[in-house]
């Protein structure tokens, strides 16, 4: 079992108020600012969000299922770019989180790594965390 | 209804066991986070984050805005710590299976107000409600004098 936390504090009211990603006990990153136009606007001012860092969670953890699911068929990745993108509908919810891998895989043809990332989105921790509510999508192909 | 998107890059280099992977934000309010198997299952951090750990930030700052815009009070002061459990589960792999939520809170409202408003923050943050599906949300709150 692993556990993983974070802190944040807020002052003030929703609209006029702010807040702070703390220092994570990783030590990885933080503070970080957040605020409520900074996150349900569309010009994002340099700040991160809750969404945001869901996409980076996201994204984060189908790299890597990605990179062990090609490793067990044979097929260990020189490199995965992946991204994620969350669609934020204020007063509805998150929507949809859009992946997208372009993959450096020594001897593979594209259907077998089609194959393998459609398995990375449906096994990985995150995308198990968001199924059921939040409509994923994949668009995956190999650098040319 | 406007619809906003945040998106987040990842390079990653090398085998699941071996690799590494590097995160950047859209906004670019952090950059260069580095990651690794090692580190997202094992007992110590190195410096490094995780996909749990980014997504207990997420956590804590949606429930904070929320609590935030239920309380409506322009003297608030909200902490909130998120704590993301993941688990190997027989059959299924690892799993998130919790997010842990403590939250102290100042505002100036009564005891049973203050609940409600926990009540009402868990029910609108769009967090708390996508994991519904698949994990439990915790939550111990405590208003302080």
């Amino acid at each position: 079992m692993t556990e993983r936390s974070a802190q944040v504090t807020w002052q003030g009211d929703l609209m006029s108020g702010s807040g702070e990603i703390q220092e994570v006990p990783s030590g990885a990153f933080g503070p970080l600012q957040i605020s409520w136009p900074s996150r349900a606007e569309d010009e994002h001012g340099g700040k991160t969000s809750p969404e945001e860092l869901i996409a980076a969670a996201h994204a984060a953890c189908f790299a890597m299922a990605l990179a062990h699911g090609l490793a067990e068929a044979g097929h260990p990745p020189e490199r995965l770019q992946t991204s994620a993108t969350i669609t934020f509908v204020p007063g509805t919810g998150i929507t949809t989180s859009a992946l997208t891998v372009v993959g450096t895989v020594p001897g593979i043809d594209e259907a077998a790594f089609l194959e393998a990332a459609e398995q990375a989105e449906e096994g990985c921790p995150v995308s198990g965390a968001l199924k059921g509510n939040v409509e994923l999508t994949l668009d995956a192909r190999l650098a040319s | 209804m406007p619809r906003i998107e945040r998106h987040a890059d990842v390079a990653w280099q090398g085998t699941n066991a071996r690799g590494t992977g590097h995160i950047d934000a859209g906004s670019g309010a952090f950059t260069g986070l580095e990651y690794s198997l090692a580190v997202r299952i094992g007992k110590g951090t190195e410096g490094k984050t995780s996909p749990e750990e980014l997504l207990a930030a997420a956590h804590a700052g949606c429930f904070a805005m929320s609590l935030a815009g239920e309380l409506g009070d322009d003297d608030a002061q909200i902490q909130v710590t998120a704590n993301v459990v993941m688990d190997e589960v027989e059959a299924k792999g690892h799993l998130i299976v919790e997010s842990q939520l403590h939250v102290r809170a100042h505002a100036n409202v009564d005891e049973e107000a203050f609940r409600r408003a926990v009540q009402a923050a868990d029910e609108g943050c769009p967090f708390s409600q996508l994991i519904k599906a698949s994990a439990k949300v915790s939550i111990d709150a405590d208003l302080e004098e």
